[in-house]
This record gives structure tokens, sequence and C-alpha cells, in this order.
């Protein structure tokens, strides 16, 4: 078992990141050029979406006429979730189509509740929660695969370093990891102690690295059309932190308010409506918003695609430079002496103005005009595999990574003091949305406006989509007289791109957690008051059998059981009493008899302790089930059974 | 399937009388009792036949609570008949119809259809608002009246299907803008707008084909 775990800990040191070698790349290309032309154009045009088009599942807009309706651009809807239960935690989602400039909204969003189980049922389930929002662009097809697949790339991932994830018994991790295994020459150099941190966030990056590849296999499979790219906005929620894991322009930013006044008002009953609206306002004056994410746009990462264009300069083609100047070159400025640079630089420097300097450079423009090669206004994010540059047909990949940026939070660190009754500003909001949202609201607009809208609406359940709803409105803005979207309370220009919101109140999350770990710690004292129960019957067995000069085979493969393996359902090897055994130990051989399948020997006093015990449990798990949401009740289910499998048993030895 | 032309509707009124039931009526043919509050906006379509032609209606039900009115509002763009609902057991909420039928006539294309629709008409016994007093008041504000059950359907096709005649109707007169989208009105690939022929089926009853698509 040790070996197995080394195993592990080595490859999650080094992931094996599904890359795109390029010589590969270019023998797809140079198949699909050779099909194009025996026919394959006829080909061409029956090509399919891999997936069709809908908006997410937890929306149930299943009708053609509904998607339809959703896609009204003149109108532009604001579509939020029929049935608010559908998502966990009362989250809130909001979303709204462009204003026509493609048909179909291109944004797409996702989250998926899941469980880690070990398969040999040695340590507690590890639950999780995952979000995700997708920006589509040139196409739905990238962001419909990544909200329809990446769930399960992300869950095998997870899967590959379940052992080091989840909860086990303090007693056996500390000091007895195997780290003077002797299969390593010099363990002490070649095995680095990887925390459980390091491997969520690799289990990530090593997924969104995945997606992408999977995009790029299925368009080899000539099967589907183009699918475009998207942008990638993740957050996982697992073990009682919070990673956000971000490739492109999408942005979650984490809303908090410091404990006012106003927190204490708004739980008070029958204000007066001006009353409540002052205290919308002076709710939001303490919030404040944290980003959890980077935008990746030509612009902030200019740096690190200068460094991509001077490294591999044929990508380039010789029609594009890897430079920036202060001030855009003109041909009558040739010889003349102009400020540049190139690469990681962070200064400047003169050069002389040559004839190559004219070329186009690799990022243009500022801000959210920034392109890249003219053409791409975001840098990170899957798909665009056959994207080529406007004008010059450069193939715009090897500038793109899926690489995404992670960040973390620990949600044990966070201070809040119940008498505030401010969890929701301590524990913060997390605001996940395209760039829809974010390119006409600033980030502090947000937090505000999150604030004021959970002090309007208190108690209601659907406080969280209703976040939504108006964050998507004041982005939306009105349309006018002459058919251009106006922001409200400015006449600046609203967004005219798809809009998504979702709207995380992370503390439901961490509510659920604290259930979690209190649930689990009490099936892991129970596994191992069992596992020294049955140790101790182990010697006593032992004892008896010595006594009575009776040394059986079977008894030394009770011996043989590793004394370390406090582990309760640890198989203890089946003991065979014969008749006359039976009379002289009549306890012992009970239990062993019944014990035949799951082999586990109890003395009858314990027996009838731990039967109490399990009733205690029981009733405590079925009230903690009707408690809490959909997930702990399924495992606290599962546990009971279990409970109640072995209650049985023991009920059936004590009547023989 | 075609249709020779889509009309989009908006559903409004206060919370509570009866605008989700009256949809799921007309669209399902079912009745649901316990209907969970709808926040922002549901969608539903239907196919009816007018004068030989078919003819889409695609529905949008809005949330009632005076919460959700600013965003409301903005669904009254593009719709080209409205109905205004009422619930005849609630006199509050036939006391609110003029605020909502100001803001239908502010926010919405001038042509669009509106029809008054008292429901609930299924609970006589606990009437508030009498027929006269709805029928008065459509009279006044040139709108046109029914009573309906969402629960027993009773007027539930009529209602939708005469604002639908209306609205062709007006098409016919030629005082809609067909060409323009946000009139809430679309035409499919069956349409022949210059030449109205109506093959005897039509008729006046104007026969309803059931069924969506």
């Amino acid at each position: 078992m040790f070996n197995n775990l080394k195993n592990r800990f080595v490859s999650a040191i080094v992931p094996d990141l599904p890359l795109l070698p390029s010589s590969e790349r270019e023998r797809d290309r140079e198949q699909r050029e050779r099909d194009h032309q025996r026919g394959g154009h006829m080909r061409y045009l029956q090509m399919t979406d891999k997936i069709p088009y809908g908006r997410p599942s937890f929306l149930q807009l299943l009708t053609n006429d509904e998607l339809r309706a959703s896609a009204d651009h003149n109108v532009r809807p604001i579509i939020v979730p029929r049935e608010i239960n559908l998502l966990p935690w009362a989250t809130g989602y909001a979303e709204c189509v462009n204003s026509g400039k493609s048909e179909w909204n291109e944004d797409q969003a996702a989250f998926c509740r899941q469980v880690l189980s070990d398969p040999e049922h040695k340590h507690p389930d590890l639950p999780y929660t995952y979000f995700g929002i997708y920006d589509g662009h040139a196409g739905c097809g990238a962001a419909l695969a990544a909200s329809h697949q990446f769930h399960h790339i992300l869950h095998e991932k997870l899967v590959d370093c379940i052992e080091q994830l989840l909860p086990r018994d303090e007693d056996i991790e500390n000091g007895k990891l195997p780290l003077n295994a002797n299969s390593f020459p010099h363990p002490v150099y070649f095995q680095r102690r990887v925390s459980k941190d390091e491997l969520i966030v690799g289990a990530l990056e090593s997924a969104f690295f995945h997606m992408d590849s999977l995009i790029a296999q299925d368009r080899n499979r000539f099967l589907y059309r183009d699918p475009g790219g998207c942008t990638a906005c993740v957050t996982l929620f697992i073990d009682g932190k919070m990673y956000v894991a971000n490739a492109g322009d999408s942005r979650a930013v984490l809303c908090q308010r410091r404990a006012g006044p106003a927190s204490a008002v708004a739980s008070g009953s029958g204000v007066a409506a001006n009353q409540a609206e002052s205290d919308a306002v002076e709710a939001a004056a303490y919030s404040y918003p944290t980003p959890y994410s980077a935008d990746h746009t030509p612009e902030t990462e200019r740096e690190r695609l200068l460094n991509v264009a001077r490294l591999t300069p044929h990508l380039m083609g010789k029609q594009y430079v890897a430079m920036e100047y202060a001030k855009r070159p003109h041909i009558k400025n040739l010889g003349q002496r102009i400020l540049c640079r190139q690469g990681t630089m962070k200064g400047w420097t003169y050069k002389t103005l040559t004839r190559d300097d004219l070329r186009m450079p690799v990022v243009n423009g500022e801000g959210k005009r920034s392109r890249l090669l003219g053409t791409l206004g975001v840098t990170r994010g899957f798909g665009d595999h056959d994207l080529l540059a406007i004008n010059t047909g450069i193939e715009i990949k090897p500038f793109l990574t899926p690489h995404p940026d992670v960040r973390q939070r620990d949600l044990s660190q966070v201070v809040s003091i119940p008498d505030e009754h401010n969890e929701d500003g301590d524990y913060g909001i997390l605001v996940m949305a395209t760039d829809g949202l974010w390119d006409v609201s600033e980030n502090e607009a947000v937090a505000r406006t999150v604030f004021q809208t959970l002090s309007r609406y208190p108690t209601e359940k659907h406080r969280y989509t209703m976040v939504a709803q108006e964050l998507v409105a004041r982005a939306r803005g009105k349309i006018n007289d002459s058919g251009h979207w106006r922001l409200a309370d400015s006449k600046a220009a609203a967004t005219v791109d798809d809009i998504s919101v979702i709207v995380i109140p992370v503390h439901q999350y961490y509510k659920e957690h604290i259930q979690w770990t209190h649930n689990y710690k009490n099936e892991l004292e129970q596994r191992r008051r069992r596992a020294a129960e049955a140790e101790a019957n182990n010697m006593a067995q032992e004892a008896v059998n010595v006594l009575n000069g009776i040394i059986a085979e079977e008894a030394h493969v009770v011996e043989e059981q590793p004394q370390d393996e406090k582990q309760a359902e640890q198989p203890v090897p089946e003991v065979k009493l014969k008749e006359k055994e039976l009379e002289q130990e009549q306890e012992e051989a009970l239990v062993a008899e019944l014990n035949d399948e799951t082999p586990q020997q109890t003395s009858l006093e314990t027996v009838s302790e731990s039967l109490e015990q399990v009733q205690l449990d029981v009733s405590a798990a079925q009230a903690a089930a009707a408690a809490e949401t959909t997930t702990t009740t399924i495992t606290i289910a599962a546990t009971t059974n279990k409970q109640q499998q072995r209650n049985n048993r023991k009920g059936k030895g004590n009547r023989q | 399937m075609s249709y020779a032309y889509l009309f989009k509707y908006i559903i409004i009124g206060d919370t509570g009388v009866g605008k989700s039931c009256l949809l799921l009526q007309f669209t399902d043919k079912r009745f649901q009792p316990v209907h969970d509050l709808t926040i922002g906006v549901e969608f539903g379509a239907r196919m009816i036949t007018i004068d030989g032609k078919q003819i889409k209606l695609q529905i949008w039900d809005t949330a009632g609570q005076e919460a959700f009115r600013s965003i409301t509002r903005s669904y009254y763009r593009g719709a080209a008949g409205a109905l205004l609902v009422y619930d005849i057991t609630r006199r509050e909420t036939f006391n609110h119809l003029t605020t909502w039928l100001e803001d239908a006539r502010q926010h919405s294309n001038s042509n669009m259809v509106i029809m008054l629709i008292g429901n609930k008409s299924d609970l006589d016994s606990r009437r508030e608002v009498k027929k006269e007093e709805g029928e008065a008041f459509a009279r006044e504000h040139g709108l046109v009246f029914m009573e309906t059950s969402a629960r027993t359907a009773a007027n539930v096709e009529e209602a939708f299907i005469n604002t639908a005649k209306e609205i062709y109707e007006k098409i016919q007169e030629g005082v809609f803008d067909i060409n323009n989208e946000a009139n809430g009105i679309k035409i499919g690939q069956q349409a022949t707008p210059t030449n109205p022929a109506l093959p005897g089926s039509g008729g006046a009853g104007g026969a309803v084909n059931s069924g969506c698509c």
C-alpha cells in the first residue's frame, strides 16, 4: 500500500499533461487538407455540432420555442432558473443574450456536485462542488463542450489523487508517510512532500489542459464544425476551501462587507420602505471586492506573448514584429530613433527604426480593445485550434494557452462573529461572470449592488438569484428610442455582449462543510473504536487458544495481522472454532461465527454497548439528515444503512 | 412547424392572479394548483389557426411582484399583444389595473392589443369584483374584456385567440409595420401578406388547431 501511495506522489509531482506535439498538429493539418481536396468539402457541409445548442440545464429551457424566445435580441430577456432549488446553497444565476452580434448566447455555465469516495471504503467520502462559466467566441461549440465535459475531466483528475485527498485517521497519517521507503536510492532528493492544496491546484490545471486537448481531438475526428473558442472560469469548493481557476477574461470577485450598523437593522422586521432603502445603501457602503482571478487579455499578457514571439519567430511568419513601441512607427520615421521594448523588459529603450519595425506588432491596442495578432481579444482558454489571424492567415493557437491561474481561500480562517449576523459579509459572496458584466461594471460597484440587493431581500430564498438578476439588469441597461442599449444611471453605453452571472453564498458552502466534518469525525471515531475492540478481542482470543493448548493454523493468521493497522474495515482472517471450544468459550465463538462474512470479533458486552451507540448515531444522523441538504443526506443515509446492517448482524448473534 | 406569422404576447398583472396558470392551461391544457412564484420571465408557445393561417403565439409570462416591475417593463417592447390579468376574488388586484395599464401604454408600441382578463371565475362565491366593473373598465380604456378560469379552462382559449384575431385584423388593415420585429410580429415562410386568401375552412369562427410544437 505504501508503494502505491508513493507512486501516486511521484505522478502528482509530474502530471502527464496532454500536450499537443506540433508534429502531430502538422500531420493533422495535412490530413485535413488532403481530405478537403478529395471531396472533403461535401463532408464539411455535413459536419454537425458535437453538442447541440442549449442553455445550461438548470434553466430548464427545453423546447426550441423557449430557446428562441430566450435569445430575443430586441428585448434581451434576463433568464433565471425556474426551479431555484436545482442549484446548491440557493446560489443565484442570471443571464442575458447579446444585442445581435451572434445568433445565440455564446456564454455557458455549469455546476456539479460530486463525491470522492474510496473504492475500498477505508476513508470517509469527500464531497465537492464545482461551478464553471465559459464565454464562447467565434461559435458556441467550445463553451458547450466545456460546460458539458469539464466536470467529468476534473473528477477524473481528483480521483487520480484520491488517496491524498480523502480525510483519514490523524494517527495513521502523522509520521507514517513512506519517506523511509527503500526503493529509492535517495528518497530525500527525489521525493517532495506535496500538499493537498498543490494536488487540487494541479488537478484543476491539468483538467484545463485536458479539456483543451479534448476539443482539439474532436475537431480532428472530422465530424464536427469548428467549435470556436471560449474562456473558462471555474470555482471548486472542496475540503473547506475555495479554489478559483481562471483562463481568459471572465472574472470571479469575492464581494465582502465589514459588519456595520445596517446588518443588525436588516434583520429587524417592520421597517418602513424608506428606512429599508437607506439601510440598503448603508449596507453597501461597507462592501468591498476582492478579485479571485486576473483577466488574460493581450494587454495583461503582453510580456508572455512577446516572449513567445521572440523565442519562436517562425510563428509570426514574417508578418508581425515582437516589439512594443511607445508610438506606432510610420514609414516617414524610418532611420529615426524610436522608444521600444521587447520580451520581458519592464523599461524602455531606443532603437533605430528599420523597415521590419513597420510590421504589425504581435500585440496592439490598449485595454479592452487590445488584440493579439490584430484578431483576438483574449489570450487564454479552450479551443481556437483553427483560428487564423485576420489578413495574414497566421495560426493563433500557439500564442494561446489553456493554463489557468488558480487562487484559493481557506474558509476555516475566516473570522465571523455570530452576534453580528454578517456571515455573507465575512465569508463573502462570490460573483463569477463573463466580461459582459465586467466591461461596464467596476468590481466595487458590483460589491455594492450585491449587498444592496441582499438587504432588500433579507429572508427570501431567491435572494441570491435576485442579486444575479440585478447585476445582469444593470449591465444590460435599457434600449433607447434609437435602438442603443444604455446604462440606467449614466447615459453611457451598456454592454452589447452576452452576460452570465453566478452568485455563490460562500457561507452556505462552509456551513455544509462543517456539518460534513462533524459527520466524518463521528464516523472516524466509531471506526477507531471498533478497530480497537477488534484488536483487544484478537488478543483475548489468542490467550484463550494458548490456554487451551490449541494453537491452530488460523491463530497464526491472526498473529500476522499488522499491529499498526487500526482501520476498522481491515479484513480479519476468519477464525473457525470447533463445537467443543464453542462450549468452552461461548461468547467469542458466537461472534466469530456470525462474522463469517465480515470478520470482526466482539464480546457480548461490547456488542450491546456498540448497539446502543449505533442507535444513538442513527437517530443523530437522521436528525441531521432532515436538516441538511441533499448530498449530505445521501452520505448520511449511506452510513446509516451500513450501521443498520451491522446492527442486524449483531442482533442475530445475540439471538443465537 | 412552419407558420405564417408569429405573434408575441406578454402576460402582466399583480402577483398571484394566475398568469402562469393561464399560460400553462393554454399551452399544456393542464392546471397546477400550487405554483412557485415566477422570478424573471417564462416562455410558452402554441400554434393556432386564424383565417386558415397557421399563427404561432410566443407568450412571455412575467413576474407580478412589485420588485420585478422595472425588469418586466423592458419586456413590453416587442410585444404585439398583452393579457392584463386581475383576480376577481381580490379587489386590490383590480385597483392596480390603472398602474399596469399606464406602464404598458408607456413602454409598448402604441398598436399593442391589450386584453383585460378577470381570472378565477370558478371562485364565484368569493367574488369581490363584479363582472360589470371589469366590463366598464375595459370600455373606458378601450380594451377587450373576458372572465376566465385557469382551473376549469373556461374562456382561456378564447382569451388568447381573440387577442390574436384582433392583431391579425390590424395586420390586414395595415396598422402594424410587420417588417419591424420590435412590434412583436414576425413573418414566417408560409406568409403571403399580399394575398390574404381565405379558403372556406377559416370562416368567422377562426377554427383552432390545438397542440404546440
